[in-house]
């Protein structure tokens, strides 16, 4: 099967730069598939988990932070803010911060911060839905 | 020369300066290596972003969108220009704090209403002092920067530059180019313009097609712009953490080594003054026990 270049850049590092088989991303308006040989494209990220198929049959679980996704000439590159692993994610303090979250949210503030909590809430019950999911293949 | 005690009294000083200074480069460098190690990890993100959005640009179809808008309407002394000026916390960094400030002093030279959203202690007060309009409500510190902060001053801009509150977003921060080499820059964050964007050479035969945005061009500028702007704004702190402490640690270095320096001069005076002490008193001894000699006789 066909392959693609893939980049995953995240703010605090590369996190992946090799070859893929297939990849499902968030996209604003649910999940997007790239396989190889894509057309040219650019997407528009929203938080949520993706996965990478890099050898057959395995597929990769990663909670992604906002971003854009670029497909140009079977190269495909992420630019996201955060990109994690689930064995990178601390439960506790995803809880943690969703507490937090969900506190600010009642509380009275302005639009603004409002947005700011409610994407701060949705990377929060991202990485706990990640974590989550592993959490009986002990 | 000088009294004994008086050199003595001065070596002292100098040496318990020299401990400050030394104590100061110790952190300093310890810091250094964590911030570059924090560079290193942010730079591709950095310079990619810069790279794909001046790729997306040079693809995209001429098109309206707010981001895009340069409000040429406003005549020029009434446009509302921002900058985000970095400064240090603290001040002990050689020049770092002044380059700043004067390419600072030449954007607020130009004509229009400046507002300044100052980060670092050091440069707040600088400016409060001159009474320029600084937004009280931004407090940032620059010690140890996070993408938390840094998405919390990018969307102070870009709801400020929707709003219309301001029309220019610059800022100004220092680049390491490398571990001698400091720049203080600046760059514009909004509007975007794609000019400002290093324009790639492309060979004429190369094939170059077009880009879809999905789901639609707007909608994916909506999203790219704010998470562009808070990169960069990371990617500047980051910048500006690693080169504050690059410079506080060659400052107090050099100021290490001068104390040294005065150190070793001021203890060749104070040997020459023991010696010449030593020398008269010997000789008054001697002129002493002569005298005495002379008189026994």
């Amino acid at each position: 099967m066909d392959t693609f270049g893939l980049r995953i850049i995240s703010s605090d590092g590369v996190f992946y730069e090799g070859r893929c088989r297939k990849l499902i991303i968030p996209a604003a308006d649910g999940e997007m598939g790239i396989l190889p040989n894509h057309e040219n494209m650019v997407i528009a990220m929203a938080i949520g988990i993706g996965k990478l198929e890099l050898t057959e049959g395995e597929w990769k679980d990663v909670a992604f932070g906002q971003g854009f996704a670029e497909v140009i000439n079977n190269r495909v590159t992420l630019i996201v803010d955060t990109a994690e692993k689930p064995e990178d994610i601390d439960i506790r303090r995803a809880r943690e911060q969703k507490e937090h979250a969900e506190e600010r949210l009642r509380q009275k503030q302005s639009i603004q911060e409002y947005y700011h909590t409610q994407a701060s809430l949705a990377r929060a019950m991202n990485r706990l839905k990640l974590s989550q999911n592993r959490r009986w293949n002990l | 020369m000088a009294n004994i005690r008086e050199i003595q009294s001065r070596i002292n000083s100098v040496k318990d300066t020299m401990k400050i200074t030394n104590a100061m480069y110790m952190i300093s460098s310890s810091k250094m290596t964590q911030a570059k190690r924090k560079l290193e990890a942010t730079e591709p993100y950095f310079y990619s972003l810069q790279g794909e959005i001046s790729r997306i640009l040079r693809h995209l179809p001429e098109m309206h969108h707010p981001y895009f808008d340069k409000r040429e309407k406003i005549p020029a002394d009434e446009r509302k220009i921002a900058s985000i000026v970095v400064t240090g916390d603290k001040g002990l960094a050689g020049a770092y704090n002044h380059n700043i400030i004067k390419l600072e002093e030449e954007i607020l030279a130009r004509p229009g209403i400046h507002k300044l959203f100052v980060v670092g202690e050091l440069g707040r007060q600088y400016f409060a002092k001159r009474h320029i309009d600084i937004d009280t409500h931004f407090q940032y510190t620059v010690q140890k920067p996070t993408l938390h902060r840094a998405r919390d001053i990018g969307d102070v801009m870009t709801r400020k530059y929707l709003n219309g509150e301001l029309d220019e977003v610059y800022i100004v921060f220092t680049r390491m180019e490398n571990s001698v080499d400091l720049e203080a820059e600046v760059l514009k964050l909004l509007p975007l313009e794609r000019s400002s964007f290093n324009e790639m050479i492309m060979p004429l035969n190369m094939y170059r097609e077009a880009i879809d945005l999905y789901p639609s061009a707007e909608s994916v500028m909506d999203s790219i712009v704010p998470n562009y702007v808070d990169g960069m704004v990371y990617g500047c702190l980051v910048e500006a953490y690693a080169s504050e402490h690059n410079s506080r640690m060659m400052a107090m270095k050099s100021a290490t080594d001068s104390a040294n320096k005065l150190i070793k001069e001021l203890s060749v005076l104070y040997n020459r003054a023991r010696q010449a002490a030593i020398t008269q008193e010997i000789t008054e001894v001697c002129a002493g026990a002569r005298a005495q000699k002379r008189k026994r006789k």
